[in-house]
């Protein structure tokens, strides 16, 4: 099987500072990928990278089988790869419902099935359709940020920490609408400090150590490795 | 004539006046809250319109809607030749920048029309007829109306514009995130170019209605009425555009009741200390957004 995305020895660079040093890894079409690693390991550079808010100084980054590394953010939008930024960052004094058409900016005006789609999944969303999207609380703007990515109907979905200062029982919810996700057929790429969680979840996954990566496996692999559960799992 | 209608007069005196700095206050607000930039350079974008509309009208006979269509087509294109030219080379740089190249852009833009037109004023003749309709005891200018009446129109025509088409609602998503508005698909030159458009259109109209009341072009005529829009929007917040609506009409008022007061030479000052005070007291202003820095 091809690999849907391909990352190829990329170097990221925020000025002098040498951020992501010769990463490669891949994802295959269906699968659930983890990035895990502690703080300022270079997972959420990685996705920016990918997603084109950032370029790497060398390296490739093929997508679908076409390079991407220096393409700009709303064209790669418009191939399937969307990204879920660190923070949400939803669009704090629109609506909900704008929120959500903003999502399908690429597709012209929302269409009404895509829509009824993110309402069945985060009926939630439905109910505060009106409301501004700042007054929600963390985890419906996890929620609404990632029912805006669903809205280009992307093949690949990166989400960078869904689960980053959620209630246990949010993270759950957060944990099993991606599970879910998967089962409807999206790719996803997943960027997690909860390393336990994802891990779980997660077909393969790679460990990132000051923008290198230092191991990787399926999931259940890691889960067992010694290395890992002494620096990410607490045990 | 008893108090009581001469406050009224000097009321609708200021809502003229105000309707034109609420229009011109629009552009400089729309464009704060994109690229965060004071375009001091809009006030003279107002000048290059009214040269416009003298030339279609004094030398081309052409009729005032004419002119007016010409001058806002004039304005909108200049405005996104100065975004393309002066301040999209500067994306990256620091804001003070771009504050910088604004005032050169102004000063620029003064000198090429002091050249091509000279420093005399060009009289507009007059293009509407002024008998005032009697309301009562009340005579209502027709510049005063009209002035009104386009202003709002142009306004209403900007709300729906900014909430209910989808390139509108790119321009409220870039304002508050640009990279997040990024990994939507929105393309952020384009929905800037298109936010200096709009803002230049505006300035194109509050350009002609201006000439309503004042008929003639100078090469500086436009920093003036500039400055008093940029209070207007700082007054009514800057970056948000109810609030820039609000502050000209306030600052239009302001002025005339100031002037029925028999202190007419203070207008000036006082639309300044307006500024002072909001500065001190509420630099966010009635409408603005508490600021805070994005990382």
């Amino acid at each position: 099987m091809a690999a849907m995305l391909k990352v190829n020895d990329i170097h990221v660079y925020y000025g002098k500072i040498h951020a992501v040093k010769g990463v490669s890894f891949e994802v295959n079409e269906g699968e659930i990928v983890s990035l895990i690693g502690a703080n300022g390991a270079g997972k959420s550079t990685i996705l920016k990278t990918v997603s084109g808010l950032m370029h790497p100084k060398s390296g490739t980054i093929e997508f679908m089988g076409k390079d991407i590394a220096h393409m700009e953010p709303n064209k790669i939008v418009t191939k399937g790869l969307v990204h879920v930024p660190e923070g949400r960052r939803v669009f704090a004094h629109m609506s909900v419902m704008e929120n959500i058409e903003m999502g399908a900016y690429i597709l012209g005006k929302a269409p009404e099935e895509a829509v009824e789609d993110v309402f069945t999944r985060f009926p939630r969303l439905k109910e505060r359709r009106k409301q501004e999207a700042g007054t929600l609380s963390g985890g419906e703007q996890q929620m609404l940020a990632m029912a805006r990515a669903l809205m280009s109907k992307p093949k690949l979905i990166m989400m960078d920490e869904p689960s980053m200062g959620l209630s246990p029982i949010l993270v759950e919810q957060i944990f099993s609408i991606i599970y879910e996700l998967r089962e409807s057929g999206v790719t996803i790429l997943l960027v997690e400090q909860n390393a336990n969680k994802a891990l779980k979840i997660t077909d393969r996954a790679y460990v990132l150590e000051t923008g290198k990566i230092t191991l990787s496996g399926t999931g259940r692999e890691l889960l067992e490795k010694e290395e890992v559960k002494k620096a990410y799992l607490g045990g | 004539m008893s108090v009581f209608t001469t406050i009224i007069k000097q009321l609708i005196n200021g809502l003229q006046s105000g309707s034109i700095y609420a229009l011109v206050a629009l552009g400089y607000s729309m464009v704060y809250g994109i690229i965060m930039l004071l375009n001091f350079a809009h006030g003279d974008v107002i000048m290059v319109g009214a040269y416009i509309a003298w030339m279609m009208m004094a030398r081309f006979a052409a009729n005032p809607i004419i002119a007016l269509i010409a001058a806002v087509i004039g304005c909108t294109v200049l405005g996104v030749l100065i975004e393309k030219a002066a301040y999209k080379p500067l994306r990256q740089s620091p804001r003070i920048s771009l504050l910088i190249t604004a005032i050169g852009v102004s000063y620029f833009l003064e000198n090429v029309a002091q050249l091509v037109f000279g420093a005399n004023a060009h009289v507009i003749p007059t293009f509407i007829d002024d008998t005032p309709i009697q309301l009562g005891q009340i005579a209502i200018p027709t510049t005063a109306l009209i002035t009104v009446i386009v202003a709002g129109i142009s306004m209403v025509a900007l709300n729906v514009l900014v909430k209910k088409t989808r390139m509108g609602k790119a321009m409220r998503a870039v304002s508050e995130d640009a990279g997040a508005a990024q990994l939507m698909g929105i393309n952020i030159n384009n929905t800037i170019s298109f936010t200096f458009a709009v803002g230049s259109a505006l300035a194109g109209i509050g350009s002609v209605l201006y000439c309503c009341a004042y008929p003639k072009a100078t090469p500086t005529m436009g920093s003036m009425l500039g400055l008093k829009a940029f209070v207007a929007a700082v007054l009514g917040g800057i970056g948000s555009i109810p609030g820039a609506m609000a502050g000209g009409f306030a600052i239009g008022i302001a002025e005339a009741l100031v002037s029925s007061a028999g202190l007419s030479e203070w207008k000036d000052g006082v639309v300044f200390a307006i500024l002072i005070v909001v500065l001190l007291v509420k630099p966010t202003g009635l409408m603005g957004r508490p600021m805070t820095e994005k990382v």
